[in-house]
């Protein structure tokens, strides 16, 4: 249905997304972490055709088939909300305050759909069910204002779904809200993917809620994707040393004792900080970071190793252990 | 064991709600409900619980912004809220506040040593060296002191706000969610930075936060908050491991999702 081959995004001299390739398949479920800067954005940005007018876009973006490289706005405009939609982060700032959430729901539905007025609100109405809203009659009259974190995110959500769309890019759904209010987002959207056998990208840098939403993974940084293959797998037994340091990074819910001398035990982290757009190594991106670095690896981008079947991962260190 | 850092008895705020009825008088909505803690030098008390549970309300009564309706707030001994004014402006210094957003707290056209050194212009000091010497305890170098916000990512910027709470020497640093909108290889930095900072400076930490994972790897006592009530409170070892509270358990259970 999607199909990306060699995608880069770059801002003068600066990648934002280098040389991005993969493929997405109604029903699939796909899970891209990393952290600020690491172009899972620009990724998500660039297959609704929204990247930014000074970007530099090249490679290849293929949408049903059909090359999306030259397409004008009036192309993109067709193909959103029917095939490709998303949704962001702070559902405050993506709805109209001014608006009840019931007319920005219709909008779409008349505009896109060429529905009448009571049939768009018809359809609304079981939007609302369908993304567990409850009272839906009661609810399209009100404002955003007079929701909640969660309930706003759903109604973002059943905005998204309006034109029914192919693809549903979420982008870090879950990052504004409360934990257990995240996982019922989370385990709602992947019902709904299941339910209307709709492709989902899960863009977060939650390990958890990404584990708990996708069956596949990409791990970015530095605007590559450095890791990818099945979640369970990935998550289970990192390949990339990036991958292993962002997983270490996380705290355990565990409580821990101080030690002897009265001191708590450090969390790992991952030294230094993510480099800015201007200043990425040349070579592979996490060199400079990385644990396993090895002399080639600062000048010369990473070849991408096979894991296992169904598993990549782009690192030197993998290819000497490989004893090539 | 020597008098709390910090000791708050049966800790009450009410807000008046909109007016319902012409013949009743305005409902209240209790923000916290009756919370006791006391925090000890060199130790981290976390409280934990999701929006609209009465933590922030909790910070905002601990740095005196707010009195509390019921109850009293000790530091060191003093009630924060029966000292006179001058007294409390002198004992500032001594309790200081990181927030969530370093975005939003600091000044993006004033650079960063002049951000750091407001609490001391604040208290009609106003010292250079001060300010170098907190940029280098979290971790920064005083060279940057002139440059400005925008220059900084997240990480460092949540570093300043940090070298900023404790340019006065505090014995309490407050932590609202500090670390909640930080990536997980910056949330671990900054934590450790804190968990440093503690152990050199033995600081009291009041540190706020909804993620079970993030309390867990720095608290040593935890206070679990529901709609402004305190569900259960304790070492934080007993409350992980033994959680008496469906609330708790639920928590946790997110946190391991």
């Amino acid at each position: 249905m999607i199909e990306m081959q060699s995608f880069s995004v770059s801002f003068g001299a600066g990648e934002a997304l280098r040389e991005a390739s993969f493929v997405i398949t109604p029903g699939d479920r796909l899970g891209v972490v990393g952290e600020s800067g690491s172009g899972k954005t620009m990724l998500g940005l660039s297959l609704m055709g929204m990247a930014p007018d000074a970007a530099k876009l090249s490679g290849k973006l293929r949408i049903d088939g059909r090359d999306m490289s030259g397409a004008s706005e009036r192309d993109w405009q067709a193909l959103r909300a029917r095939k490709v939609a998303m949704i962001f982060q702070e559902p405050m700032a993506a709805l109209n305050p001014l608006r009840r959430v019931g007319e920005t729901l219709c909008e779409p539905l008349r505009q896109h759909l060429g529905l009448s007025r009571s049939a768009a609100r018809a359809r609304a109405f079981e939007l609302f069910e369908e993304v567990g809203i409850p009272d839906p009659e009661a609810r399209l009259e009100q404002f955003p204002h007079q929701l909640s974190g969660g309930q706003r995110q759903r109604v973002l959500i059943a905005l998204a779904l309006a034109c029914d769309p192919e693809l549903l890019i979420a982008d870090e759904p879950t990052t504004a809200l409360d934990a257990n209010v995240a996982l019922r987002i989370t385990d709602l959207l992947v019902r709904l993917a299941k339910h209307r056998n709709m492709a989902l990208i899960f863009v977060s840098h939650d390990l958890a809620a990404v584990a708990r939403a996708t069956a596949e993974i990409m791990v970015m940084y530095g605007g590559e994707i450095v890791e990818r293959g099945p979640t369970r797998a990935v998550l289970d037994a990192p390949a990339h040393p990036y991958t292993r340091g962002l997983l270490e990074a996380r705290p355990s819910p565990q409580s821990k004792a101080r030690g002897p001398d009265g001191k708590r035990p450090r969390l790992t982290t991952i030294p230094g900080v993510v480099p800015q757009l201007h200043d990425l190594p040349a070579g592979c991106r996490f060199s400079g970071r990385c644990p396993v670095e090895l002399p080639v690896c600062a000048a010369v981008r990473a070849p991408v190793c096979a894991v296992a079947a169904d598993r990549t991962a782009a690192c030197h260190a993998l290819v000497s252990e490989g004893g090539a | 064991m020597s008098a709390p850092l910090l000791q708050a008895k049966a800790l009450t705020r009410r807000y008046a709600l909109p007016r319902t009825s012409l013949f009743k008088p305005a409902p209240d909505l209790v923000a916290v409900n009756s919370a006791s803690f006391s925090l000890h030098r060199g130790e981290t008390l976390g409280v934990v619980g999701e929006s609209g549970s009465g933590k922030s309300t909790l910070a905002r009564m601990v740095m005196a912004f707010e009195a509390p309706d019921e109850g009293h707030i000790l530091f060191e001994g003093q009630d924060l809220n029966a000292v006179s004014s001058q007294e409390l402006r002198r004992l500032r210094r001594r309790f200081q506040m990181v927030f969530q957003d370093p975005f939003g707290s600091l000044d993006p056209r004033r650079s960063i040593g002049w951000s750091i050194a407001e609490p001391l212009r604040a208290m009609g000091e106003d010292s250079k060296a001060r300010v170098d010497e907190a940029l280098e305890q979290v971790g920064l170098t005083a060279s940057v002191a002139g440059r400005y916000p925008h220059e900084f990512s997240g990480g460092q910027r949540q570093r300043v706000a940090i070298a900023r709470a404790i340019v006065t020497r505090p014995a309490l640093l407050v932590a609202d969610e500090a670390v909640s909108a930080l990536d997980v290889s910056v949330q671990a930095q900054i934590l450790n930075l804190l968990l440093d900072l503690q152990d050199e400076l033995g600081l009291g930490i009041l540190f706020i936060s909804h993620d079970m994972a993030v309390v867990a790897s720095i608290c040593d006592t935890l206070l679990v908050m529901q709609h402004g009530h305190t569900l259960e409170a304790g070492p934080a070892h007993e409350v992980l491991n033994a959680p008496t509270h469906e609330y708790t358990r639920s928590l946790l259970k997110a946190a391991k999702a």
